[in-house]
């Protein structure tokens, strides 16, 4: 969602983006979860002619999307410090 | 886009695949086609985003295994479990389509089969009788048949889609259940007895309502599009 939020992106760029970051899920699963992001209303997708050619599905993010992204950092950023403490913690021990 | 242009356009597309992912795209297209309680328009939108991928995969050296992964039936149960529902109103209007064309098609080739052997070969009447209360009868018993076949062929193409099943064999198995179809509607016909009011028909008269018929499922068919 992060991806979507920067810029539009059809299916094999956001793939591609997504490993570029070291995500390394296998391709074709993005696409049960934009469908099922795509029901829960948070993206949407438009078919649009792209640069080179054949019509694409870009996909941006809904207000309600948004939303979500927000709520899902401030749980990440409630999470990510005790763990990692508690990682250190444990680094620490052994 | 509308669904009929997204179609054409996957059938295009299709054609610039190599033979191995080929194979395993059409088997999750029919699968995925197959799964009807889906709104037409997002099966269709998710099919071409997939074969898009797959092309642009092709290019760089991967094949659809790397895309999809190794159980293609999984992946496609998978999409066809995250689409969303078909509206409830275009459900019923398949419904009527389907019905409208089922009782044009029987009613056109009954009145076509007695029009040519009593001009033809000079047998039977120039007029059918039709009892009421028995036509109404097999009606309302054929069109629940009609529909139960149709569910079973689709129920059989999802089931064999990934199977590779042998052509000759599956000619077989098909001619076997057209044959057992048409054995099931005949004998409902003779063992159903004549009764309620008659009325008189010429041939050509059911033979305009069955293009009637025919025409309505047409025209519900090009409403729901």
């Amino acid at each position: 969602m992060i991806i979507i939020s920067r810029s539009t992106v059809y299916g094999y760029e956001l793939s591609m983006k997504l490993q570029d970051y070291g995500l390394t899920v296998s391709e074709g699963s993005i696409y049960p979860v934009l469908l099922r992001m795509q029901k829960d209303d948070l993206i949407k997708g438009n078919m649009q002619p792209s640069p080179n050619g054949p019509n694409r599905k870009y996909y941006h993010l809904t207000d309600k999307g948004v939303e979500a992204l927000d709520l899902f950092k401030t749980h990440w950023e409630g999470i990510k410090h005790p763990v990692d403490r508690l990682l250190q913690d444990e680094g620490d021990r052994t | 886009m509308n669904t009929k242009m997204l179609v054409e356009e996957n059938n295009q597309k299709r054609k610039l695949l190599n033979k191995e992912n080929l194979a395993y795209y059409e088997n999750m297209l029919v699968y995925i086609r197959l799964s009807y309680s889906k709104s037409d328009i997002a099966t269709e939108e998710v099919l071409a985003e997939m074969l898009d991928h797959l092309l642009e995969a092709q290019e760089d050296g991967k094949t659809a295994n790397d895309v999809f992964g190794d159980n293609p039936k999984a992946y496609a149960q998978e999409i066809a479990g995250a689409l969303p529902n078909r509206i409830p109103r275009s459900f019923l209007s398949y419904f009527l389509m389907g019905t409208l064309f089922f009782m044009g098609a029987s009613t056109i080739f009954n009145s076509l089969f007695n029009i040519i052997l009593y001009y033809g070969f000079n047998k039977g009447d120039a007029e059918v009788n039709v009892f009421l209360g028995s036509f109404t009868v097999k009606t309302v018993l054929f069109l629940p048949i009609a529909f139960l076949l149709v569910y079973v062929i689709i129920q059989y193409l999802r089931w064999s889609a990934f199977k590779g099943i042998n052509k000759i064999l599956e000619f077989f198995i098909f001619w076997l259940y057209g044959l057992l179809s048409v054995a099931l509607f005949l004998l409902v016909i003779y063992l159903l007895p004549p009764f309620g009011a008659a009325v008189n028909l010429p041939h050509w008269e059911v033979l305009i309502i069955g293009i009637l018929l025919g025409l309505s499922g047409w025209f519900v068919l090009k409403k729901t599009q």
